[in-house]
C-alpha cells in the first residue's frame, strides 16, 4: 500500500515536472501540494470506508501529531496541585503543605463514549503514620448522545455549589477554597451513580441523577456539618441512595445557578446498629451566582441543608462510642461574597486583590443530659483579604491574610501556589 | 419521594432522549462552513511554518505548532482559517474568517468534550466581531470567560490570535 502511493506519487511529481520547471517556487509547491491532495483523495478511495477521515483527523492544518488532542483510542493525562505556607497568628506557629496533587487519564473509545479520571495525593506523603491520603476522586464514563443528552456512570462529583466541579486552584480566589464550599457542601465532593446531563439551550445547563448517600453512622468531625459522613465510593453502604439535581445558566461573564441533593443516611444500621431503621433523610440546596464586569469578579453563594432525625443520629453516636461522640448536626447554612478587581493584566500577567465575607451556622441536636452540646465552632463569621497572580492563566501565586470571628486560632497568614494542566 | 423522583428522572431522560436524539459533536463540516462563508469552496492555498513563523505561532499559542504548513482559503479580500487547539482535553476545531485584518466571523464547528459547550453560544462568539491584533500579537479587547470552560475559551482566544496573524502573514506573502 505504502509503496504503491509512493510509486504514484513518484510518478505524479515527474509528470508534473515539465510545469514544474516554468514556475516560481511558491507556484511550485502549490502545484505539488495540489498532487499530494490528489493522491491522498486517490488513496483513501481506494482503501474504502475504514479510512475515509474522521472528524477527528482533519486534515486542515497537516497536523503531524496530534497526540495533544484525544482521538478515537486517545488517551490523554490532565493534573493540577497547590502548596501554601501558613503562619498562625495565635500560636506563632508555621506549616508548609503540599496540600494536594492531583493527575487524571482520560480516555476516548470512541465518537461517543469518553472515560474520566482523577486521582488525588492530600498532602505529599502517603503511610499509616502520616496525615496524607490517596484517593480516587473522579471515574466515570460518560455517553454522549448530543449536546443536550450525555448519560454518564461511576464516581463523579455532585453538581452543587461553583467550586465542586471546577476546583482547580488557579479558578478560585485564596490560598484555600472557601470554607462554606467546605464545611457545609463538602467539596470536593463525589458519589458512586449515574446521571444525565446536557446543555438544553444557549446556555443552560442541567445535571441529574441517582447516586449513593451519605452514612450518618460514620459521622466523625462535629465541626463540618455532613462532611465526615460522605462515603466517597469506599465501600460504600448503599441500602439508601440519594437523587440530585441542578441547573446552571452561564452566558459570558455571567453565571447563576443551584442544585439540590437528597438521600435518607441511616443506611440501615450497617455503620452504626442504633440507626437500623432510621431514615436521616439528609436534604441539601444551593444557589450561587457569579459576574463579570469590567475587570470585576463577583461572587455570591448561600447554602442550606438538614438532617432528619438527628436526635436518633446523637442518641446513635453516644451508643457506639461515648467518648468520641458529639451533637449531630440538624440543620446548617452558609454563605459568602466575594468581590475581586483585576488591577494589572499584561499578556499572560493578571494580578487581582480579592476579599470574602464568609457565614457558617450550624445547628447540632443536643442532648444535654449525655453532655453532647452546641460547638461554638459552628458559629463563624470569616474575613479573607487576599490577592492572586496568575503567571500563566494555569498557573497562580496566591496570598491572603484571614480572620475568624469565633475560632481565633485559624486566623492566619498565607501564601500558596497552584497550577492546572 | 425517591421513588418518585427516580421516575421523574426516567421519564426526563426518555423525554431529551427523544428531543436530542441527533448527533450534534460535529456541528458543521469544515467544507460546508468554507462553502458558506466564501460562496463557494476555493482550492486551498498554503502558508509554510517558517522557523520565524513556527516561533511566532509558539508564543501565541504558548506551545509549539503541530503543523509545518497551514491552508487556508481566501476569495476576494476574505481569508477562512480552519484552525485546532485542544481545550482541556481535546481539541476544539473553530472556523475563523478575517476580512481586513479584523475578524468577521468565529464558529465553533467540532466541539468533542462532555463539558464546556458554551464557547458555541453566539453571546460568546460574538465578542471577537472586529477584533484585531494589537501588540506582541494579542487581541485589541478582553474576551469574557464563561465560569467552567475556563481552558476552551483560552483555546478560542488563541485561535483567534493565530487566525490574525496567518492572515497578516498570507497579505505580506501576496504582496511579496
Amino acid at each position: 500500500m505504502k509503496k504503491s502511493t509512493l510509486a504514484l506519487a513518484s510518478a505524479a511529481i515527474f509528470g508534473a515536472t515539465p510545469a514544474l520547471g516554468q514556475a516560481s517556487v511558491d507556484e511550485k509547491l502549490q502545484i505539488l501540494q495540489q498532487e499530494i491532495d490528489e493522491l491522498k483523495a486517490q488513496s483513501r478511495k481506494s482503501a474504502g470506508p475504514a479510512q475515509q477521515p474522521s472528524p477527528y483527523s482533519l486534515d486542515y492544518g497537516s497536523m503531524l501529531d496530534r497526540s495533544s488532542g484525544l482521538a478515537n483510542g486517545g488517551t490523554n493525562i490532565i493534573g493540577y496541585g497547590e502548596m501554601s505556607y501558613s503562619k498562625f497568628r495565635e500560636s506563632g506557629n508555621a506549616t508548609a503543605d503540599l496540600a494536594r496533587f492531583v493527575f487524571g487519564f482520560n480516555h476516548r473509545f470512541d465518537e461517543r463514549l469518553t472515560f474520566h479520571s482523577e486521582i488525588e495525593i492530600e498532602h505529599a506523603v502517603v503511610s499509616k503514620d502520616d496525615q496524607g491520603e490517596a484517593e480516587v476522586e473522579q471515574a466515570w464514563v460518560n455517553y454522549k448522545m448530543s449536546d443536550a443528552v450525555n448519560f454518564k456512570g461511576g464516581l463523579f462529583l455532585i453538581p452543587l455549589g461553583i467550586l465542586n466541579e471546577t476546583h482547580e486552584p488557579p479558578t478560585y480566589y485564596g490560598v484555600q477554597r472557601n470554607q462554606v464550599e467546605t464545611r457545609i457542601i463538602p467539596t470536593t465532593w463525589r458519589e458512586l451513580g449515574v446521571g444525565v446531563h446536557g446543555i438544553v439551550s444557549e446556555g443552560l445547563r442541567y445535571d441529574m441523577g441517582v447516586t449513593t448517600s451519605f452514612d450518618s453512622g460514620k459521622l466523625d468531625d462535629p465541626t463540618t456539618g455532613m462532611r465526615s459522613a460522605h462515603q466517597e465510593g469506599q465501600l460504600a453502604n448503599a441500602s439508601n441512595l440519594a437523587v440530585y439535581g441542578a441547573l446552571n445558566y452561564r452566558r459570558p461573564g455571567l453565571l447563576v445557578g443551584g442544585g439540590v441533593f437528597t438521600g435518607d443516611t441511616g443506611q440501615n444500621g450497617a455503620s452504626n446498629p442504633a440507626l437500623q431503621g432510621v431514615a436521616a433523610r439528609f436534604t441539601i440546596w444551593d444557589v450561587h451566582a457569579e459576574y463579570r464586569v469590567a475587570g470585576l469578579d463577583l461572587q455570591a453563594l448561600y447554602t442550606a441543608g438538614t438532617l432528619g432525625d438527628a436526635d436518633k443520629v446523637t442518641a446513635a453516636l453516644f451508643a457506639a462510642d461515648p467518648a468520641t461522640a458529639f451533637a449531630a448536626p440538624q440543620s446548617m447554612k452558609g454563605w459568602y461574597a466575594q468581590a475581586a478587581y483585576h488591577v494589572y493584566k499584561q499578556g499572560k500577567l493578571d494580578v487581582a486583590p480579592f476579599i470574602r465575607y464568609e457565614r457558617i451556622d450550624i445547628k447540632q441536636a443536643e442532648d444535654p443530659a449525655n453532655g453532647l452540646l452546641q460547638d461554638p465552632n459552628n458559629n463563624e463569621r470569616i474575613k479573607t483579604l487576599g490577592v492572586n497572580f496568575w503567571v500563566h492563566p494555569q498557573v497562580v501565586l496566591k496570598a491572603d491574610i484571614q480572620r475568624y470571628a469565633t475560632d481565633k486560632t485559624q486566623d492566619a497568614f498565607r501564601l500558596g501556589a497552584g497550577f492546572m494542566f | 419521594m425517591i421513588r418518585a423522583a427516580r421516575r421523574a428522572l426516567a421519564l426526563s431522560t426518555l423525554a431529551l432522549a427523544a428531543c436530542g436524539i441527533a448527533y450534534a459533536q460535529v456541528y458543521q463540516e469544515p467544507d460546508a462552513f468554507i462553502a458558506e462563508v466564501l460562496g463557494s469552496k476555493p482550492p486551498p492555498k498554503v502558508l509554510w511554518l517558517t522557523k520565524d513563523i513556527q516561533g511566532q505561532a509558539a508564543a501565541i499559542l504558548g506551545h509549539p505548532p503541530a503543523q509545518l504548513r497551514q491552508r487556508y482559503w481566501s476569495e476576494g479580500g476574505k481569508s477562512v482559517w480552519i484552525l485546532e487547539e485542544t481545550g482541556k482535553e481535546e481539541l476544539i476545531t473553530a472556523g475563523f474568517v478575517v476580512v481586513d485584518g479584523h475578524i468577521d466571523h468565529v464558529r465553533v464547528l467540532v466541539y468533542r468534550e462532555s463539558r464546556g459547550q458554551e464557547v458555541r453560544q453566539t453571546s460568546f462568539l460574538k465578542q471577537f466581531k472586529d477584533a484585531k491584533l494589537a501588540q506582541s500579537n494579542r487581541l485589541d479587547r478582553d474576551i469574557d470567560g464563561i465560569v467552567g470552560a475556563t481552558l476552551s475559551v483560552g483555546a478560542m482566544e488563541r485561535m483567534a490570535r493565530l487566525a490574525l496573524y496567518f492572515d497578516r502573514l498570507s497579505h505580506d506573502k501576496a504582496r511579496e
